[in-house]
């Protein structure tokens, strides 16, 4: 696109090219909106690929290991998870609503929205805290660290063979790349925050709430899939 | 794909209405609200399942719920519904090659030890003789014979503990 076919359709645009929001390689607000959506859902697709080389690692052992991801699977906390899925779930409606909100030109509606959500990620990872915490206190851990299978981690009785340690290793790179995910959210969602109490979100520009709200609703997905599969079927 | 547009007044079109500036849909709160309603029925109704034994229909349940709730997630949330065509592309594009990864892999150790006898495997069976190549199968501990049958390799590593 040539710079003067730009300048003989756009010449008329109240703002035309005076745009702060606007850098200057786009044509449009709506173009550099677009842009940075699409680039989003590519990144976000990389995302699901990266976790799905832990979905396949999950889907091979399960299916040689039947039993045994069974029997480890029950040592995991099925409240606690419920309950932070529900955290995780509330936290999009929030992140849902600052962009409703920034739509819409609610700057303060936006500010607290997005705090609701940064506190619902800061819940979810202190749960998650006391589940790990827990797990290294039963020797519930990857490789040759598991010591679940020693009479003093008995369990009801029962103590877990040792071939579980692959369930918890599984358990560990999947909860744990998502916990990084969420402080990554979290870091992303607090950019958006201070952009917006600046004052550099409007009706016109709220693109850094919008793929923030993006990338947050990313790391609730990979949860809605790791919670029935670690703490509801084994 | 923005090159053959002739003005940048059509390469700016797609759900906008050409005027350049960002026209995205704006979900009632409402609707939001309700929308999460959902998927806390949703998770509910899974839990509660996970307490019923419904033999490898769990998992099939399970995942259902699950892709259901991701589904309204992506859809509303993410706002896919009122997106271009092409977001929702790129993101079902990922599951598909998902489960390609997924799907072959499992063919691939479901099958292994079947392909070995015939394929793969280090006895020609015209001579029983050791052939040149194949897979140097290791032994398995004595009174394991049906190992063979799935994927050796895996099942002996796991034997040593």
């Amino acid at each position: 696109m040539s710079t003067a076919s730009t300048e003989a359709t756009h010449g008329h645009d109240a703002h035309g090219g005076h745009d702060p929001f606007l850098a200057h390689h786009f044509d449009t607000p709506a173009q550099q909106f677009d842009s940075a959506k699409f680039g989003m859902w590519v990144f976000i697709c990389t995302e699901i690929l990266m976790f799905g080389g832990l979905f396949v690692a999950y889907g091979i052992f399960r299916n040689q290991e039947v039993e045994i991801f069974h029997l480890a699977h029950e040592r995991l906390d099925k409240v606690m998870g419920a309950i932070n899925t529900i955290v995780l779930l509330f936290s999009s409606l929030t992140a849902a609503m600052a962009v409703r909100q920034a739509q819409v030109g609610d700057r303060k509606g936006t500010d607290r929205a997005l705090i609701i959500t940064l506190l619902c990620a800061c819940v979810f990872l202190v749960i998650k805290f006391f589940e790990y915490k827990h797990k290294f206190h039963d020797g519930l851990l990857p490789g040759h660290f598991f010591t679940a299978h020693l009479p003093e981690h008995a369990h009801n009785g029962h103590v877990l063979p040792y071939r579980a340690s692959m369930f918890f290793a599984l358990y560990f790179m999947m909860t744990g790349l998502h916990g990084v995910h969420v402080l990554i959210g979290m870091g992303v969602l607090t950019y958006a925050l201070v952009r917006n109490r600046r004052g550099g979100i409007n009706k016109e520009y709220f693109t850094p709430v919008e793929i923030g709200a993006l990338y947050w609703h990313l790391v609730d997905l990979v949860w809605i899939y790791l919670f029935p599969l670690l703490y509801l079927v084994g | 794909m923005m090159s053959s547009s002739t003005t940048p007044a059509d390469s700016t079109h797609g759900h906008d209405e050409g005027d350049g500036k960002v026209h995205a849909h704006v979900s009632s709160p409402l609707f939001l609200i309700s929308i999460f309603a959902a998927l806390i029925f949703l998770t509910i109704v899974t839990v509660a399942v996970s307490y019923v034994d419904l033999g490898t229909a769990n998992t099939f349940v399970a995942m259902l719920i699950a892709t259901m709730k991701a589904t309204l997630v992506a859809a509303f949330f993410m706002h896919l519904r009122y997106d271009k065509p092409l977001h929702t592309i790129v993101f079902v594009a990922s599951f598909v090659f998902l489960a390609i990864f997924l799907l072959f892999s499992l063919d691939d150790l479901r099958t292994r030890g079947r392909i070995d006898a015939v394929n793969g495997g280090v006895i020609n069976p015209a001579n029983g003789q050791v052939a040149p190549g194949g897979i140097q199968i290791p032994a398995a501990p004595a009174g394991s014979a049906p190992a063979a049958e799935h994927g050796e390799a895996p099942a002996a590593g796991g034997e040593h503990h």
